[in-house]
Formats: C-alpha cells, sequence, structure tokens
C-alpha cells in the first residue's frame, strides 16, 4: 500500500538520483575494468594465434615433431625437441616438488600444527614462494650446472624449487578442508595415524591437490630464466634427463626472437609461443574442471 | 568417499600426459635443407654429441658447419648454444663443454684458472662489424675518431661538422642521432670498442669490454638482431651490427676510413683484406682490428674455437679433432654465405698444424 | 595373539619422520641459496662496499659496480605496475563479487586464470614486437610498467577476490536496508572489511612484479645508468642486467650480478613477508569477528 503524501512534505522514500547514477557509473568503470583485463589476453592470444598459427598449422603435425632446424635463418618447422624438453624438464620437476610438497604439507597440518618448527616451515615456504625465478636459476647454476654440465635434470631442479612451496601451500589448503570428523572416524576404528593420512585425508583432499598441482606445472612450464642457465640449447631430441644438453620451448621463444634478425627464427617463436600456450592453458583449463566437479568445498 | 570417483579420472589424466610424453619421443630425421653431396661415413668410434658455448658472433658458421659436417660424418651431434663469448670461457674452464668459442682471448688472470690443462686456440671465423644506420644519407662515410664521438655522445646532430668533414659534398640531415648498443654483454661490443680504443687517436673514453658504460640516452637492443631491429625502425639511428644481420634486415651501413686513410665498405673481399695483413702469435693469437691495407676494412673481428690439447674421451676427442679440422678446412667455404670470411691460408696451415697436435687416448 | 603394535608403530613413526624430511627441504634449500649466494658476491662488495647500492655507475672493464639505477629501475617500474593495476584489479575484483550476473561470474574468473597462466615469455614477445614496436610506445620504464601490470593482475584480482568475499553478508544486507545504493554498500560494508587485505594483495602483486625477469628485460630499454622519474626514458632492472650480463661476465663482474640477485631477493622477501603478515592479520581479523 503505498499511501500518497500530502501536498508540501518532501518524499524521502526516494532516492536523489544523483546517487543512483553514481552507483551505476562506478558499476560503469568496474565493468570497464573487466573490459581492460580482457583487451590484453584477447590481444597476446590473437598475436600469438595470428603469428604462429600459420607455422604450426601449417605441415600438421611437422612443427610438433621435426627438429629445430640447426641454421637459425633457415625457414623451417620444428620445435620437437622444444616440446620434449619442455614436457620433460617439467614432469620431473613435477615428481619432484608434487610428493615432497605434498608430505611437507602433510607435516605441518597433520603432525606439526602450532608447534615452533612448523611456524618456521611456513614461514620460510612463505618466504620461498617470493624468490624470484632468476635467483632460482642461478642458484642452480651455482650448485648444479657447474659440477654436473647443462642437462634437463638441471632445469627440473630449478623448477621443482619454485613449484615446492606452491604446493605446500595449496596442499596445506585443501587439508584444512577435510573435515575433522573423517579423522576421528578412522581413529575410532583403530586406525594409526599415517594410515589414516594415507587412506582418508589424502584421499578426500585429492582432487583439490591435483588440481592445485596442475597449476603449478603450468607456471613452471612457461618459466624461462631458470632454465637459461640449467638447460643448454640442443636443437635434436634428447630424451636423456641427466646427460647432454636439451632445450624448452620458453627457452626457444626468447632465444628466436631476440638474437637473430631473422623473419624464419622469429615465426618459428610465435609457433613456439603457440604451443606453450596451448599446452598451459589445457593443465589450466583441466586444473578448474577437476576443483568444480570433484574438490571438496570451503 | 570420492576415491572412487576420482581414480579414473586422475589415470585418465596421468595417462594422456604420459601418452603426450611418449609421442614426443618420436625423433625423426632432420629436414635435408640444401647439401653438399659426398660420400657420408659414420663417426669412427661410435655416434657422440658434442656440447659447446660461446661466441654469438660465430654461431652462424657454427650452424651451417654443423649442419654439413653431419652429413659428411652421420652420428656427430653438435650442440652450440651460444651464450656469449665470455660464457664460452667459463664452460670451457669449468669442463662443462666440450668446446667453446670465443671473440676474445683469455684474461691472463682467468687462463689461469683453465681446469684441463694445456688448450689450444683455433681461428675460424673472420667478420666484418658494420656501422648500420637509418638516416638519409647515401654512403655514409665515417672515421674512427668521429665514430668514437657519435658513441660517447659528444656528437648529436646528422649535420654535424666532423660528419660533414669526413663526407665532403654530401647533403646531410638536421635530425638528431639516436645511438643503439647491445644491452647484454657481447664480444661484438668489445670488439667494436676495442676498435675504437685503438684508432681514434684518444677519442674514445669508455674503454672497452662486453659491455661499456653507455651513456643513459642511448638504446639498447638483445643480440645482434635486436640492434639491427632498433635501428631499422627508428629514424637517426646508429648502431654497430655485424654484417649477416645487417644484411638480413636491409640497413645501409657506413664506409669506415681504415690506418691507410682509405674509405671501405664491410664486404667479404674487404674483409678477407684485413686478414691478410695480421701479426699472429705462436699460440694464433691476433687482432685483425685497424689492419693495414688499403682494401681493408678497419673494423673486421676474429673467433676462435678453444679446444683441449689432451682429450681424454676417445670417441669425443676423436671427433672434435675431425670437426675443428673441418672448420678451418673444408668449412671455410661455407662462410661467404653467410657473409662472413675466411681466414688467411697461412693461417688455415697453422691451424691445422695446432689440431693436430691435440692428443686422443 | 600377536602383537603387531610394534610393528605398525614402527611404521607410523617412519612416516612422521619422512614427512618431517619433506618439510623440512624448504629450510635446506633456502639456507643453501642464502650460503651460496652470499659467497659469491662477497668479491664484488669488498671492492665497492656500500658505494655497490649507492652508485649508478655500472662499468665492467673498470671494475666498476654502482648498482643504484638499476634497484631504482626496479622499483619505478613495479611502482608504475602497481599504480595501473591496482584501480584495475580492485574493479574486476568487486564486479565479479558484487555485481555480476551469476552466469557471468565463473567465465570471468576462468579468463583471469587464463590470464595468469600465460608465461612471461610470451607477454615479454607480445610486448616487444607488438607493443613497443608495432605500437611506437618503444622500450621505456613505462612500457616495462604495463606488461608488468597486466602479468600481476591475476595475483592481485584472485586475493582481494577472497578477501571481499568474506565480507559478512549481515553488514553488507545492513547498509542496504538502510537504503545504500550498490556502491555505497560497497564503501560502507566491504572495502573498510577488505582494506588490510587487499592492501597485502597489492604489496604481493609488487612482489612479484619486482622479481619478474624475461618480460622485464625485452622492454625496458636496458639503459645503463638511469635514474630519472620520466616514464617514457629507457631504463633497467636488476633481473633484467643479469640475465643480459650474465653470458660475457668475467668474475667480478659475475660475483657483481650475484650481489644483484641477492639484492633482489632480500627486497623481494621482505614485501613478500609484509604483504603475508598484513593479509592474514586481516583474515584472521574478519573471521573473528
Amino acid at each position: 500500500m503505498i499511501a500518497t503524501l500530502p501536498p508540501g512534505v518532501p518524499d524521502l522514500r526516494a532516492r536523489p538520483s544523483w546517487r543512483s547514477k553514481k552507483s551505476r557509473l562506478m558499476t560503469l568503470l568496474m565493468a570497464a575494468a573487466v573490459v581492460a583485463v580482457a583487451i590484453p589476453l584477447v590481444a597476446v592470444l590473437y598475436s600469438v594465434i595470428e603469428h604462429g598459427a600459420a607455422i604450426v598449422f601449417r605441415a600438421f603435425p611437422d612443427f610438433f615433431t621435426k627438429e629445430i632446424p640447426v641454421v637459425s635463418r633457415r625457414a623451417g618447422p620444428g620445435m620437437g625437441p622444444a616440446i620434449l624438453g619442455t614436457l620433460l624438464v617439467t614432469g620431473t620437476a613435477t615428481l619432484i616438488a608434487v610428493p615432497l610438497g605434498v608430505l611437507g604439507a602433510v607435516f605441518l597440518h597433520e603432525y606439526g600444527g602450532h608447534g615452533a618448527f612448523a611456524r618456521v616451515v611456513r614461514f620460510m615456504a612463505t618466504v620461498m614462494t617470493g624468490v624470484p625465478s632468476i635467483v632460482m636459476g642461478l642458484f642452480v647454476y651455482l650448485t648444479w650446472t657447474l659440477h654436473f654440465g647443462y642437462s634437463a635434470f638441471g632445469g627440473a631442479l630449478a623448477l621443482a624449487c619454485l613449484m615446492l612451496p606452491v604446493v605446500i601451500g595449496s596442499t596445506e589448503q585443501m587439508l584444512r578442508l577435510v573435515p575433522a570428523h573423517m579423522r576421528e572416524a578412522a581413529y575410532a576404528l583403530g586406525a594409526t595415524k599415517s594410515r589414516t593420512i594415507l587412506t582418508v585425508v589424502l584421499p578426500a583432499a585429492l582432487p583439490g591437490i591435483v588440481s592445485g598441482s596442475l597449476l603449478a606445472v603450468a607456471r613452471a612450464a612457461g618459466e624461462t630464466a631458470p632454465l637459461l642457465f640449467a638447460v643448454g640449447a640442443a636443437t635434436a631430441y634428447n630424451p636423456h634427463l641427466f646427460t647432454e644438453a636439451n632445450t624448452a620451448l620458453s627457452v626457444q621463444i626468447f632465444g628466436n626472437a631476440t638474437s637473430t634478425a631473422f623473419v624464419a627464427a622469429h615465426d618459428r617463436a610465435w609457433g613456439a609461443a603457440l604451443t606453450l600456450v596451448m599446452l598451459t592453458f589445457l593443465l589450466t583449463l583441466t586444473a578448474r574442471v577437476f576443483t568444480a566437479r570433484f574438490a571438496l568445498k570451503k | 568417499m570420492a576415491t572412487h570417483i576420482t581414480t579414473p579420472w586422475l589415470i585418465a589424466t596421468m595417462a594422456a600426459l604420459g601418452l603426450t610424453t611418449a609421442c614426443g619421443k618420436k625423433p625423426e630425421e632432420s629436414k635435408a635443407t640444401g647439401g653438399s653431396g659426398g660420400t657420408t661415413t659414420t663417426t669412427p668410434g661410435g655416434p657422440v654429441t658434442l656440447n659447446a658455448s660461446g661466441a654469438t658472433f660465430q654461431k652462424a658458421f657454427q650452424e651451417v658447419a654443423t649442419e654439413a659436417f653431419t652429413k659428411i660424418s652421420s652420428g656427430t651431434k653438435i650442440n652450440y648454444s651460444g651464450g656469449g663469448s665470455g660464457k664460452g670461457r667459463q664452460d670451457f674452464a669449468d669442463q662443462v663443454v666440450d668446446f667453446a668459442c670465443t671473440d676474445a682471448p683469455y684474461k691472463d688472470a682467468d687462463a689461469a684458472k683453465v681446469k684441463g690443462g694445456e688448450f689450444f686456440y683455433i681461428p675460424n671465423v673472420l667478420g666484418a662489424i658494420t656501422v648500420s644506420y637509418h638516416a638519409d644519407v647515401d654512403k655514409l662515410q665515417l672515421s674512427a675518431p668521429t665514430l668514437a664521438k657519435i658513441f660517447q655522445r659528444e656528437i648529436k646532430k646528422w649535420n654535424d661538422p666532423a660528419i660533414a668533414a669526413d663526407n665532403p659534398g654530401a647533403k646531410l640531415p638536421a635530425t638528431d642521432i639516436v645511438v643503439v648498443h647491445r644491452s647484454d654483454g657481447s664480444g661484438t661490443t668489445e670488439n667494436f670498442t676495442k676498435y675504437l680504443d685503438l684508432a681514434s687517436a684518444g677519442a674514445w673514453k669508455l674503454k672497452s669490454g662486453s659491455t661499456v658504460e653507455w651513456s643513459p640516452d642511448t638504446q639498447a637492443g638483445n643480440g645482434n638482431g635486436g640492434v639491427a631491429q632498433i635501428v631499422k625502425s627508428t629514424a637517426g639511428a646508429i648502431g654497430y651490427v655485424d654484417l649477416s644481420d645487417a644484411k638480413a634486415s636491409g640497413l645501409p651501413y657506413a664506409a669506415i676510413k681504415n690506418q691507410n686513410g682509405k674509405y671501405v665498405e664491410p664486404t667479404a673481399a674487404a674483409t678477407s683484406a684485413a686478414g691478410d695483413g695480421i701479426e699472429v702469435k705462436d699460440n694464433l693469437i691476433f687482432s685483425a682490428l685497424d689492419a693495414k691495407g688499403d682494401a681493408a676494412y678497419p673494423i673486421t673481428a676474429q673467433s676462435w674455437c678453444l679446444i683441449y690439447a689432451k682429450q681424454t674421451d676417445k670417441t669425443k676427442g676423436t671427433a672434435l679433432k675431425a670437426y675443428f679440422r673441418y672448420l678451418v678446412t673444408d668449412g671455410q667455404k661455407l662462410l661467404p654465405e653467410i657473409d662472413f670470411a675466411p681466414i688467411p691460408n697461412s693461417l688455415q696451415d697453422k691451424a691445422v698444424a695446432q689440431i693436430d697436435k691435440v692428443q686422443v687416448p | 595373539m600377536i602383537d603387531l603394535r610394534g610393528k605398525v608403530q614402527h611404521a607410523d613413526t617412519a612416516f612422521r619422520w619422512i614427512a618431517l624430511a619433506a618439510a623440512a627441504t624448504v629450510l635446506v634449500v633456502l639456507g643453501l641459496i642464502a650460503f651460496t649466494m652470499t659467497d659469491r658476491s662477497l668479491p664484488v662488495l669488498e671492492r665497492m662496499g656500500l658505494r655497490f647500492f649507492t652508485s649508478s655507475r655500472w662499468s665492467a672493464p673498470e671494475g666498476e659496480f654502482g648498482a643504484a639505477a638499476f634497484i631504482f629501475g626496479t622499483l619505478y617500474t613495479a611502482t608504475i605496475a602497481v599504480v595501473i593495476a591496482v584501480p584495475v584489479s580492485l574493479g574486476v575484483a568487486l564486479f565479479i563479487t558484487q555485481a555480476a550476473p551469476p552466469w557471468l561470474k565463473k567465465p570471468m574468473v576462468y579468463m583471469i586464470d587464463l590470464l595468469a597462466v600465460v608465461p612471461s615469455v610470451v607477454f615479454g614477445l607480445w610486448g616487444a614486437f607488438v607493443l613497443s614496436q608495432h605500437f611506437g610506445l618503444g622500450r621505456s620504464f613505462l612500457t616495462a610498467g604495463i606488461i608488468l601490470a597486466i602479468m600481476i593482475i591475476p595475483i592481485i584480482t584472485s586475493l582481494a577476490r577472497e578477501v571481499i568475499e568474506t565480507t559478512p553478508n549481515t553488514d553488507k544486507e545492513a547498509a542496504l536496508a538502510l537504503g545504500a545504493t550498490r556502491w555505497e554498500m560497497i564503501r560502507a560494508a566491504v572495502l573498510p572489511h577488505s582494506k588490510g587485505g587487499i592492501v597485502g594483495a597489492v604489496m604481493l602483486g609488487l612482489g612479484r612484479a619486482m622479481g619478474e625477469t624475461i618480460a622485464a628485460a625485452l622492454v625496458i630499454g636496458s639503459a645503463l645508468g638511469q635514474i630519472s622519474a620520466n616514464p617514457f626514458k629507457p631504463g633497467n632492472s636488476m633481473p633484467a642486467v643479469i640475465a643480459n650480463e650474465w653470458g660475457e661476465a668475467d668474475e667480478l663482474h659475475k660475483s657483481a650480478l650475484i650481489a644483484l640477485a641477492v639484492t633482489l631477493f632480500v627486497i623481494t622477501i621482505v614485501v613478500n613477508l609484509a604483504a603475508t603478515a598484513i593479509v592474514q592479520r586481516s583474515m584472521r581479523r574478519s573471521r573473528g569477528g
């Protein structure tokens, strides 16, 4: 029931139009911000596809399987070794960082609690997330490459160091979401702590751990600086982990784009960029879908 | 519990990742582009991979030489990763690579730190460093003192009297000069600045090194290609670029005044002429910069590859000797196509003699 | 009855020790980094002393290494990046949480995720070829700042979003019930509550911008000794210098570059720690009441 006001009395029910207008303006600005973020994403993707699609899809799947031309000024596809290198280095880094990270997070959350040691480790893990990637690269160069030469493993070590604190952080978050009653039920049935963790807690947190790790992997696959110091620059396939120099997509992009003036090299750089972007997007989307479908929610 | 739902998905994801890795492992023959006929022999001692790093100046030569050498000695893979002369010298001293190439010899203090014992310098390429520019000037001529003053930002405009003195009768625009140099450490920078040190009669003050203290109002590019890119896209720019990249970018370059007072362009003939007038030490170290001779291009740089006198691995040692010998004999024929110049014949003979001294177990 | 308790106990304890060792690797790695890198920076610090941080002369042939210009460049480009990124990130975070229709929320979150995952080298490639060449922006503090801004927007947005979402509904509804417009509700309920967390998120973004190597190296201009407030001038940053000059550096020069890395490390750690402390405190406070 809307009463009518006697004449002369101001209607305080309606808002002054300038307040509504201001609110609408701010909403518009926020929407503009979203557009401002979409623009570079679309622009970068457009450039990468525009310059890279030709070489990647022209003689599909040559680009993914042929070797990198030894003579960089010659036109021709081939980033196969770089793709293998990226997969090898990133895969090994994952095999190192994920088990270590998950176990470390398990310790912090299930055993360490608020004890001094756990607090120090958590603190240091936070510190470690902030280490610039080039510092990791130099560190691996000084400790590994100088003694053992260039290899895919050196690169994997550097990436593992970058991934470890991220995996620890996201795993701990997931472990926190596992309801206490699940653990208590297991204890009540007589399970030891380790058995509870391995058979009850971890499986429950697993989807979240997997998606968190996939995101860490996606970031690691795109790293360039640490690999420059540890991996070398092969042009031929090198499936060996510990011996001989290798290469990776990110390193190839950097090298081909910057050092030479030859169009053929630039083409390959864009093609490698497209490949790398496709790979990292695939990993990220998989991670998100995983979380959405399977993970424990807050 | 979610285990029964997630496990199949997990297995699927891991399998997918595993499959992609396995597929990636399928090696294919590298595309045969161009090519010399000739007999293919397998590498004596079996397949071998040689890792190397060092001067980007000779990267192009290493690339074509590797490609050609692999055809005549299949089974030898050579990975030349560049990274700079300094890196090459360091990697060689630390024995992280099988051989390295450098535009400049070791400093005495660093030579003492080489871990593998006695080693040889094997010269294998001469190359011209051009002074490329982007200005409305036809057939620019420059002398070393003028060059020094330009790159030190004492001369700031294209119509400066010093430039006019080098180019009598030419019409010079009144635009600003934009100096472009390398952002990354570089043997090319080192040789260019060394030339200015030698030939500018004291005008050059920034000394010589792989990086020098360029004035803040200059531009820097990454690699020869980076500098070429900037010169090409910036009106009034001038920069030092190796001949290969200058030609690939379609840049005009200046004729430089040599010791004999002649203005010489960086042609293949002029680069070789610079090689003819050099004094070579016993260990094959020399400098082709500011060479004597009417036809010599004064900013000619040289590059060596390093090899240990006593090899420890039989297969690698044999392959190394064969590759090095190829570099200084048949491989020299590949140089003109990539805009470098071969070393003089007398020097080739000395280089071969040096390589023969390398002992393989 | 066989008493299995002993064996089971051993396995249980063993697991605990394995997990502890895994956690301890963090300490081991950090310790090694700190030790090896500080050790290798000593030569240049002995030679230059405090001048390493105050002088802006960087001349390798003379053995003169003053990092002031690079420290300035790192801080300056990171500041530019933050100045650009903060309003945009806040706008996006607020839009996603307060103003977006539900069907739009998930795609926008995906979009932010994708932006976060584009490798920095691809941004660098785009920046060098498209932004600086094609659009003629050239290479300068500003171009680097723009690229860095694009790279840190996802971090700031995600964190800000998390913090904003913890705003108690009661506060928001109270403001609306009193007749506030959406913007007024945000100002009255959301922002005061999230202030601390947002500041923390911004500082984390700052830390990330300072450590970025490749993208910056390709577009910053690589000038030496440039300390200037003019954003259009070419400059340099610590990670870019390290990446660019490492290949040709001799022993002393390498020591200088490692000293740069240590300086960068310390600065980013300080910023990151301050940020994390602020974020954690504000989250704790919000959950508590």
